[in-house]
């Protein structure tokens, strides 16, 4: 260690153009990301693009994964808000343990995530036995339950960080100014955590646009844009998947700049700035 | 309006506050001063319900309101920071703690106590942008707008400009008295007792040493000097160490007032303030020990301020042989200049003999104004 930065003192700094060397880094850095994305014009003619991103199944396909997504980062906002809550202002004996517990589906692979899923929902299981008459997997049920499993904690962290971030003398004015919890909720905490729960639920929303492992074990039927991309590719290669792909794209875009957009009105800060203070990793299957 | 501590005690790793026994009746304002660390705001936050008493109780009223939740003991708090609702305007943080439909009712109110702060011209206002003085103005007034039983108030204004801070005093002592408040106002600065206190509790470790009027803290300080210091030294010398005899205090009517100068009288002994100020109504003023000196002859100079008085006594200032306090008396008035060793020799001033002490009209300070008997001179 003591030679390495013997060594380092060692090069005269003067001599390497410092300005280039950044710039050649970035550029290959910032290629890498491009290049994928115009590559696709290779796998595919222009002219029966159109037809292909107006094939039905495609269409159908992206609207459900749309709604679904929708569905569950309401259900997770529902009751992931509050639980974020309890762990930020509840300080009891295996609190900390719970924390830990709520960031297992974030760093579980999400087909082991849709394994366990797979375990409790399967119609032989007990929950399967009691209710009979619901279809919890390979049903839109089964797809919500793999995206909100998957997605709750970019709700809950995010949550739980602005809701940390509150400062506990503004509630406990408004009770001293005799309003009671659920007042002091509504008109302090919530309003003053807005700001990182609607990143939290921003965030939720495009990690489960793009579920795909936990999914792909639960709910593979109907079919999600990430599932109908897989299999277009298992079956036909990437040319049969390049119209799922271009309306990801597409929709990715649109995400990207719906969040940056929000981001910069409420935080004044960047996107990524936003982002890494909520510790959004990337990675879906 | 009656507060009452019993036996209250608190315990937290390495300090234990209390037994605390107290007991406040109607709109005095108890002054609560003790150093860093003593338990003040420890004091406030077991009375407001923020912590729960190890043991003991707190009545209101008679009423045991030890285990009743903080939003309904009707107790108003302002903390060192004004802690405004940064998503609210001034308006809305003001009526926050009113119900829905005592908005329209309490208008007169809120009227009255905003033109009082002299915050009206805020109201429309997002808080960002305001001064600390006047976040805190809205502050108080939004506590005092619910018409809590009681104020407690921890070092409201300890991050304030010093003539921010003196005026909202005077306007908050005035205030208090006209909304019929009981407060408890903590600090460790010594003027603050003086322009506040109609009673004083004295805190150190944890313990009350001694609550007492004002008057009657000055009246019986042990040697004999109108000021809190010599008290509070001859009681503790951790509080000592915090109040070195920084001011003077003199309270009289006053008599005339024109072109910017008012005099007012203390006994027979007249003396002249900078300052307009009503005919008849009272005023408090500090003076600082350096800024009253001493001559032996009857000189002529410009300062308004020359008073024949005794030399009580000769005391060492900040434990320093170069500097000296000298305890002044005549009839009813006490003061304390601070000089030099060398011009305490030159003079030759002794105990028992009389001197000139003078202060020119710029020197006191004007603390507490309007009409009040806490301290009637």
């Amino acid at each position: 260690m003591i030679s390495d930065v013997s060594f380092m003192n060692n090069i005269d700094y003067s001599m390497i153009n410092f300005k280039l060397i950044i710039w050649i880094l970035s550029g290959l850095a910032l290629l890498y990301i491009i290049y994928p994305l115009f590559s696709i014009s290779t796998f595919v003619e222009p002219s029966t693009l159109l037809t292909s991103l107006t094939r039905p199944e495609v269409i159908d396909t992206f609207v459900l994964s749309l709604i679904t997504a929708s569905i569950s980062t309401m259900l997770i906002g529902l009751f992931g808000v509050p639980l974020a809550y309890c762990l930020s202002r509840y300080k009891f004996q295996g609190s900390f343990l719970i924390q830990i517990v709520v960031i297992i589906p974030l760093v579980l692979p999400p087909l082991a995530s849709g394994a366990l899923l797979l375990g409790v929902f399967n119609p032989n299981s007990e929950l399967g036995k009691t209710f009979p008459e619901i279809e919890f997997t390979q049903s839109v049920i089964g797809i919500i339950i793999a995206q909100t499993y998957v997605a709750s904690p970019f709700m809950i962290l995010a949550s739980m960080v602005a809701f940390d971030m509150v400062d506990k003398s503004y509630e406990n004015i408004a009770r001293v100014l005799g309003k009671k919890n659920w007042h002091v909720f509504i008109r302090i905490s919530l309003p003053l955590a807005k700001k990182g729960i609607l990143i939290g639920f921003m965030m939720t929303w495009i990690r489960a646009i793009g579920e795909l492992g936990a999914t792909l074990m639960l709910a593979y039927n109907p079919h999600t844009i990430s599932i109908q991309i897989y299999e277009d590719n298992t079956i036909g290669g990437l040319s049969q998947a390049i119209p799922s792909i271009i309306l990801s794209i597409f929709l990715s875009v649109i995400l990207i700049l719906a969040y940056s957009l929000i981001v910069k009105k409420l935080e004044g800060s960047s996107i990524h700035q936003s982002m890494f203070s909520f510790g959004v990793s990337g990675g879906n299957k | 309006m009656t507060l009452e501590i019993v036996n209250v005690t608190k315990t937290f790793p390495g300090f234990t506050l209390g037994p605390i026994n107290l007991r406040l009746s109607d709109d005095m304002i108890l002054v609560l001063i003790g150093p860093t660390g003593s338990g003040k705001s420890t004091i406030l936050n077991l009375i407001i319900g923020l912590i729960k008493p190890d043991t003991g109780s707190i009545y209101l009223d008679g009423v045991d309101i030890t285990k009743v939740p903080i939003e309904s003991r009707k107790i108003g708090y302002s903390f060192q920071n004004p802690t405004l609702f940064p998503h609210m305007s001034v308006f809305e943080n003001i009526v926050f703690g009113l119900k829905k439909g005592d908005k329209r009712l309490k208008e007169p109110q809120i009227k009255r106590l905003t033109e009082s702060f002299g915050i009206s011209h805020l109201l429309n206002r997002k808080i960002n942008g305001l001064s600390g003085g006047e976040m805190q103005k809205i502050s108080l007034a939004r506590m005092l707008v619910t018409e809590p039983k009681i104020m407690l108030m921890d070092e409201p204004l300890a991050h304030l400009d010093n003539i921010t801070k003196n005026k909202l005093r005077i306007n908050l002592r005035q205030i208090l008295k006209k909304e019929g408040v009981l407060g408890i106002y903590v600090t460790h600065f010594e003027d603050d007792v003086y322009a506040l206190a109609d009673s004083v509790s004295i805190l150190t470790n944890g313990q009350i040493k001694k609550t007492d009027t004002l008057r009657t803290m000055l009246s019986t300080s042990s040697s004999n000097n109108r000021s809190l210091s010599f008290l509070s030294s001859s009681l503790s010398p951790s509080i000592s160490e915090f109040f070195q005899g920084d001011y003077n205090y003199l309270e009289g009517k006053v008599t005339e007032s024109k072109d910017g100068v008012s005099a007012f009288k203390l006994g027979v002994h007249r003396f002249e303030i900078l300052g307009d100020y009503q005919i008849d109504s009272k005023v408090g003023v500090l003076i600082k020990p350096e800024d009253i000196i001493l001559s032996l002859d009857l000189v002529k100079t410009s300062a308004r301020n020359i008073i024949r008085i005794m030399v009580m006594n000769i005391g060492n200032a900040y434990s320093k042989p170069g500097i000296l306090d000298i305890h002044l008396v005549i009839d009813d008035i006490h003061l304390m200049s601070r000089i030099t060793r060398e011009s305490k020799n030159h003079l030759g001033i002794k105990e028992k003999e009389y001197v000139y002490a003078i202060f020119k009209a710029t020197a006191p300070h004007v603390v507490r104004e309007g009409k009040y008997d806490a301290v009637d001179v």
